[in-house]
């Protein structure tokens, strides 16, 4: 009796070890993120792009550090439309993620924080509400030579945007120090 | 058919004798024993180890090797009492204990070939005589209910919570959580995402009647990785005498305006041979912004709905029972605390109030949040062999989804997603075949596969087989009782990483010995002494070898350590226990848990330097440590109906090898009641208050980089409040209570919450129960 009952059970048992349920081998790339993992700061003049700003973190957060953040070089005297480009990259497929921020408009805001040096910067654009976002701005130098750096920052605050908000309030989505020369 | 019938009538008029004198139960003084020898019912001969439990609390006594059982502190009154045996047919009976001091009265038991047990499905589990534990009286879960399985279980002594915000709790016993501490949900391991911290348990507090927490190594049978102790997550028995009952829950907490409704209906059906029993139980629960004394925390809603069935079958020496389970949450993380990156993080902590909160009452949950289902379902074939032998089948099956939703910029899905399937197979054997002793034995078969998604890489995927198998004897000699335990584990780990399109895999395995000793000294009616050595191992979780990535909401960056190896417990328990009388008694509990290789998340520098900002960031690493502590236990009545309690808790947890404390601990606690039993004393009816005070923590590590130092101590009082009432008839059960009667402004150590916010002020809780 006892025999039967322990035999069925065992081979109950031991069908539960050779189940697989899942496909747990078939992993997911553990680099692939959609979050921001590319930024371009284009400065224009006239239209025509004359410099293109890159930081990068390919791998996303963690693993290596970004692997590139080039160094801002503007001209005395000049004012430069700039346009901030934010992207995705992953399996060689570049995703513009910018049209998502500015449709999400009301939640966003880019900011340039500069130390060491200061250079009035205007935001062009606004959101439903007419609080800037920040994608497009206008830089204008003065005839002072000088270097210092810059943060961009691209705050995220859903229901909180107001008009004048100062550069730390919300989560900051983006946060990365430019060296910046104005020579 | 005719004793059958006789049977019925008896348990009805019995029900009927319980309802009706419900009122006059449990009535004046409580210095009453009540004590007899249980005989087997076709030769006379005694019988040791039979379980005698007093129906509708939480006592419970063992024969002895004399057959003798034996209940003090009883007040007054009618009980009905159940006594079960293995292989035998349980009894229930009602007993009056009256103004002798002593009552004794004999029970004869049958042996179940020739009846239909009453009892379906016994919810008596095996550790419950020389481990060491405390459970939830039935007034303490009556008025707690509303709460979490946490917010219920930090009522123990030895036991607080680790909270995230005011909406996650998570036990921790004698200092250790997660994957230390083992959840036993209706006798099945509960397996979750136990790993993180913001994670609790997945579980309705309110398919228990019984809540026991086994401090220790204690469970011996479930696995032996859980070295903090176990959750014991138990529903009354399926009982096939019950008719049909229905039994109706309303509570209301001012706080965080939540509502919750609970239903839970019964039947048992006999028929000719076989007889059925059925129950389902149905909870909802919404809530909203819970309020500090001074602000509204935003987001941090909580929605639930929880539905569980069990139907159990009983043919001659067979019983079989199916039991399904759902747990379905949505829960809000507190906006303040969702931070970007270090500089956010200084900044949130600078402001004594949170950051960009909105102040106002909403029951809407955005981002983040989290939503949670676990699904369990459990299969139970108990076979008598014959009147001293029977065996065990459990099949279970167990899906766990965990999505985590941080904040939304690309799409609507969430950042992290989970899904955790467990499937287990559990053979038990178990005989009281040699005199005053009880043998079992067993092995369990367990699989498991997790399966990741989303845009932010955690934990990999991995599957997991385990293979236990386990002895367990205890034994009887007069005034000592005696437990070994023995336990073999053999553990193997694939875990399946894919990092830029290379797919590889990483296999560990894990084997490991355990094993428990104990013995219980009770020399006399007034003094017992519990003794328990454990000694326990847990493999290191995947977590802790292969995280890599920022912790939900958190701002922490967590590394995990591939080369990690097990923890080893060695733990030693003493409970000692004085009874001057009935209602006069202390409770001395001692530990000292040295744990080799204890894996513990530090601080490592530099910061983690991302597009996003600079994260602080911490590693798992292993080191020496001894946690030794104490809780006690005092209580004594002032007057008949007037009595008061005394509780502390100590934890001295010391990192060995860096010669310093451990951090995440709980602080010295004392918390003291006064509870006034109107109407005669009796139980049902009573008023309480108590005043808990929790010490600033002083036990943290010098070099551990915190970003704010240990909050203050503080004091809090809570008022509650209940009645039996009768309705048209129908027993009604009212109670009310204020938690943190004056408003107090505090934060707590153990909430990782607490840079960002104060804990929750004033909250009035209304409860009703309705049974028909």
């Amino acid at each position: 009796m006892l025999k039967k009952y322990l035999i069925g059970m065992l081979c109950i048992a031991l069908s539960v070890s050779v189940i697989s349920c899942k496909k747990a081998s078939m992993a997911n790339n553990e680099s692939e993120h959609q979050a921001i993992n590319r930024i371009e700061m284009l400065f224009k003049q006239g239209g025509t792009t004359v410099s293109t700003i890159v930081a990068e973190d390919p791998d996303g957060d963690g693993g290596n550090p970004p692997s590139r953040i080039d160094n801002i070089n503007l001209d005395i005297n000049k004012t430069y439309d700039v346009e901030v480009k934010f992207y995705n990259i992953s399996n060689g497929v570049t995703k513009d993620l910018s049209p998502t921020i500015l449709q999400q408009g009301k939640q966003h805001e880019v900011y340039f924080v500069l130390s060491g040096l200061t250079l009035p910067i205007e935001k062009k654009d606004k959101d439903e509400n007419g609080f800037p976002i920040g994608l497009i701005s206008q830089w204008k130098t003065g005839n002072a030579v000088g270097q210092g750096s810059l943060l961009l920052k691209l705050m995220h605050k859903p229901l909180i945007k107001g008009a004048n908000d100062d550069s730390n309030k919300g989560h900051s989505d983006i946060a990365i120090n430019f060296t910046l020369n104005v020579k | 058919m005719k004793n059958l019938l006789k049977a019925l009538k008896i348990s009805v008029f019995c029900l009927t004798a319980l309802f009706i004198f419900e009122a006059e139960a449990i009535a004046q003084e409580c210095n009453f024993r009540l004590s007899g020898i249980i005989y087997d019912g076709t030769n006379q001969q005694i019988l040791s180890g039979a379980t005698v439990s007093i129906l509708g609390s939480d006592k419970i006594a063992l024969t002895n090797k004399s057959g003798l059982y034996r209940f003090n502190k009883l007040c007054s009154g009618t009980y009905r009492i159940k006594i079960t045996h293995v292989g035998c047919v349980p009894i229930e009976a009602s007993l009056v204990v009256n103004s002798d001091d002593l009552t004794n009265q004999n029970f004869n038991l049958l042996h179940s070939t020739e009846q239909l047990s009453e009892v379906l499905v016994s919810s008596k589990y095996d550790s419950d005589v020389n481990s060491i534990k405390s459970s939830l009286t039935v007034e303490q879960m009556q008025k707690l209910k509303g709460g979490t399985l946490g917010e219920m279980l930090k009522q123990l002594s030895g036991v607080s919570v680790l909270q995230t915000g005011s909406t996650v709790f998570k036990p921790v016993i004698h200092g250790l959580h997660s994957q230390r501490v083992l959840i036993l949900n209706n006798g099945v391991r509960q397996e979750g995402q136990q790993w993180g911290a913001e994670h609790a348990p997945e579980i309705d507090p309110l398919v228990a009647s019984r809540l026991t927490v086994i401090k220790g190594a204690g469970a011996l049978r479930y696995g032996s990785d859980a070295i903090g102790g176990a959750v014991l997550v138990e529903p009354r028995s399926l009982d096939i005498d019950t008719g049909l009952r229905v039994e109706l829950n309303s509570i209301y907490s001012s706080n965080n305006r939540m509502g919750l409704l609970n239903s839970i209906i019964e039947q048992g059906i006999k028929t000719k041979n076989s007889a059925w029993a059925w129950r389902s139980h149905l909870t909802y629960k919404r809530g909203g912004n819970a309020r500090t004394p001074d602000y509204w925390l935003h987001n941090t809603g909580v929605q639930e709905l929880n539905y569980s069935l069990h139907a159990g079958y009983q043919r001659d020496h067979t019983k079989a029972d199916i039991y399904f389970s759902a747990f379905n949450t949505k829960i809000g993380i507190f906006w303040g605390a969702h931070i970007g990156n270090l500089t956010d993080l200084e900044n949130a902590i600078k402001n004594k109030t949170p950051l960009f909160n909105i102040d106002e009452f909403d029951y809407q949950i955005g981002r983040p949040s989290q939503e949670v289902s676990h699904y369990l379902i459990k299969a139970k074939l108990t076979q008598e062999l014959s009147k001293d032998r029977r065996v065990n089948f459990v099949l279970s099956h167990q899906e766990n989804f965990r999505k985590e939703f941080d904040r939304a910029l690309i799409d609507n899905n969430p950042e992290l997603d989970l899904n955790l399937g467990t499937t287990t197979a559990d053979v038990n054997f178990e005989t009281n075949r040699f005199s005053n002793t009880n043998q079992q034995f067993g092995f369990t078969v367990q699989r498991q596969a997790n399966v990741w998604s989303g845009s932010r890489f955690f934990l990999p995927n991995y599957t997991n087989l385990l293979l236990g198998l386990y002895g367990i004897r205890k034994w009887d000699n007069n005034d000592l009782q005696y437990e070994a335990g023995l336990r073999y584990d053999y553990r193997s780990l694939e875990v399946f990483r894919n990092q830029n399109g290379q797919n590889f895999q990483i296999d560990r395995q894990f084997n490991n010995l355990s094993s428990s000793f104990a013995i219980n000294y009770v020399p006399n009616n007034n003094v017992s002494w519990l003794n328990n050595f454990s000694l326990a191992w847990r493999p290191p979780h995947v977590n802790e070898l292969y995280v890599n990535g920022l912790h939900h909401g958190t701002a922490n960056f967590e590394i995990g350590d591939p080369n990690l190896n097990s923890e080893i417990s060695l733990k030693y328990t003493s409970q000692f226990n004085y009874q001057w009388n009935k209602d006069t008694y202390f409770d001395l509990t001692l530990y000292t848990n040295y744990i080799q290789n204890f894996i513990n998340l530090v601080p490592v520098l530099p910061a983690t330097l991302t597009l996003r900002g600079a994260f602080p960031t911490f590693q798992f690493k292993q080191a020496d440590a001894l946690l030794s502590g104490s809780d006690f236990t005092f209580n004594t009545a002032l007057n008949p109906s007037l009595s008061y309690r005394f509780k502390a808790s100590v934890l001295i947890p010391r990192n060995l090898e860096s010669r310093t404390w451990l951090q995440q601990m709980p602080a010295p606690q004392i918390d003291q009641e006064i509870s006034w039993y109107f109407s005669s004393g009796k139980k049902g009816n009573y008023i309480s208050t108590n005043a808990l005070w929790v010490a600033r923590q002083r036990f943290v590590p010098d070099n551990f980089i915190d970003y704010l130092a240990p909050p203050g101590e503080y004091l809090l009082f809570n008022l509650n409040f209940a009645t039996d009432l009768r309705l048209m008839k129908t027993p009604v059960n009212l109670g009310a209570s204020v938690f943190n009667l004056f408003n107090v402004r505090y934060r707590d150590y153990m909430n990782r919450f607490r840079y960002f916010s104060d804990e929750v002020g004033t909250n009035v809780v209304m409860r009703l129960k309705i049974n028909i």
